[in-house]
């Protein structure tokens, strides 16, 4: 029990670092505008599907302090917060759509998309929302809410659909990975 | 794929901003925050940005860094500089270009803001040019500790963040050996349809994640053959050293933003 425990710690190390080392990847240069498309968020969606929500929680978490710690651009306390730790924290979530018990009778793709999509999603409501705090205390009266939705998702959705495919094509063939008990 | 990238942007140095404790580095570029935030006069700004010269100078760091780190933000200032300038619509015309006019208050306003962007990005990326990320995660664990008490393991949580920035330039190069595999192989990271570069991503990437949890396995059993206990009160190999110096520059941080405050309008 407490060797697993360890294991799954220096998992959720390696993990975060694997993050930080994908958010250097760039998967095609179709979408050049400031937001990088990058597999930042796969090995998060690796774990919280292999280890439960509250693993991929913590890996997300660190994934956003090293951010900060390597040098992040900080425009506003609000952002700062807002754009690194919490938004991969919440990526965790997918954990909650998926659990060991799902590999029972195959692999559950359905429950796969659907984990991810919510956990974008609520990455996608946090950028939005740290976009309007923080544009709206430099911008004044500009149209801000549109501005941070359009941006956001500028480079979100197609971040997230690329995430999706290879997220599932990982699970087709290497669903050994999400299989592991999932305690933590 | 990775010949140009350099994770992080710590300098190492022997400067004083160096050679400062990591917790006193944080704690200051926190008070110069909120500092940043509470300025709105021309005084205001000028004080700090004669305290943000001096810190600079105590750094040793080259300006093409800092430079570097602002690159990003450039465009942002300019954009947030012209639409205050362009639509706040108070005070005496200054300038009229065609169909656009710059009234002072609006000139003024951008400039505010233009210089409290240039601020924060200024002062944070000297925190992480002068400071590594081992020693900002163990000044994020002392600052962490009080939250043991409400069950969040700050220790845990910073024992994996210096095993994560350990391991980043280990699993890079096993990155850089599995995509030179891969594509010796007929993979093709960048060109192809969608479909066929997911598939090379995953070739890459089920390598990268079997060798990470087999490595993760390994590590575990060698710490626990070490005696490694996580519940356990720990000794430090990294110690970090509150001096004198580290006090006096608190103090004067604390000084600066009080008087900042006074000179608020």
């Amino acid at each position: 029990m407490k060797h697993q425990r360890l294991v799954i710690m220096i998992e959720i190390s390696l993990m975060a670092a694997l993050s930080i080392i994908l958010s250097y990847v760039q998967f095609g240069a179709l979408w050049a505008m400031g937001g990088s498309i990058s597999l930042i968020m796969i090995p998060i969606f690796v774990i919280a599907f292999r280890r439960g929500w509250k693993a991929g929680a913590l890996t997300g978490f660190i994934v956003g302090l090293l951010q900060l710690f390597t040098g992040a651009t900080i425009v506003h306390p609000v952002q700062l917060v807002l754009e690194y730790p919490v938004a991969y924290t919440v990526l965790g979530t997918a954990g909650l759509f998926v659990t060991s018990r799902s590999f029972a009778k195959g692999v559950p793709y359905v429950s796969i998309v659907i984990g991810v999509l919510a956990a974008a999603l609520l990455r996608f409501i946090d950028h939005f929302a740290s976009g309007v705090i923080w544009f709206g205390a430099y911008a004044g009266d500009m149209p801000v809410v549109l501005y941070s939705a359009v941006y956001n998702a500028s480079y979100l959705i197609p971040e997230v659909l690329i995430t999706i495919v290879i997220i599932v094509l990982l699970a087709k063939y290497s669903p050994a990975f999400f299989r592991a008990p999932k305690t933590l | 794929m990775f010949e140009h990238v350099i994770i992080g942007q710590y300098l190492p140095g022997r400067s004083i901003l160096h050679r400062m404790d990591a917790r006193a580095k944080l704690a200051s570029v926190f008070f110069l925050i909120a500092a940043i935030f509470l300025t709105n006069s021309w005084t205001g700004y000028a004080v700090l940005g004669g305290a943000a010269a001096v810190i600079y100078l105590s750094s040793g760091v080259p300006f093409r860094y800092i430079r570097k780190g602002m690159a990003p933000i450039f465009l942002l200032v300019l954009f947030t500089f012209f639409i205050h300038a362009l639509f706040t619509r108070e005070g005496d015309v200054l300038l009229s270009l065609g169909a656009f006019q710059f009234y002072e208050d609006g000139v003024i306003q951008g400039l505010f803001i233009a210089l409290r962007l240039l601020l924060l990005v200024f002062l944070t990326s000297l925190l992480t040019l002068t400071t590594s990320p081992i020693e900002l995660t163990d000044a994020m664990e002392q600052f962490l500790s009080p939250l043991n008490r409400f069950r969040f393991p700050a220790h845990d949580v910073a024992m994996m963040m210096s095993i994560a920035i350990r391991f980043i330039p280990t699993l890079m190069q096993e990155t850089e050996k599995i995509i030179k595999a891969q594509t010796a192989r007929g993979a093709d990271f960048s060109k192809g349809s969608l479909k066929d570069r997911a598939q090379a991503f995953v070739a890459l990437l089920v390598p990268l994640f079997v060798r990470s949890f087999k490595r993760a396995e390994d590590l575990a059993y060698a710490m626990e053959a070490r005696g490694y206990n996580s519940g356990a009160e720990r000794t430090k190999l990294r110690q970090l050293i509150w001096k004198t110096r580290d006090t006096a520059a608190c103090v004067l941080i604390v000084v600066l933003v009080a008087a900042l405050f006074l000179l608020r309008e």
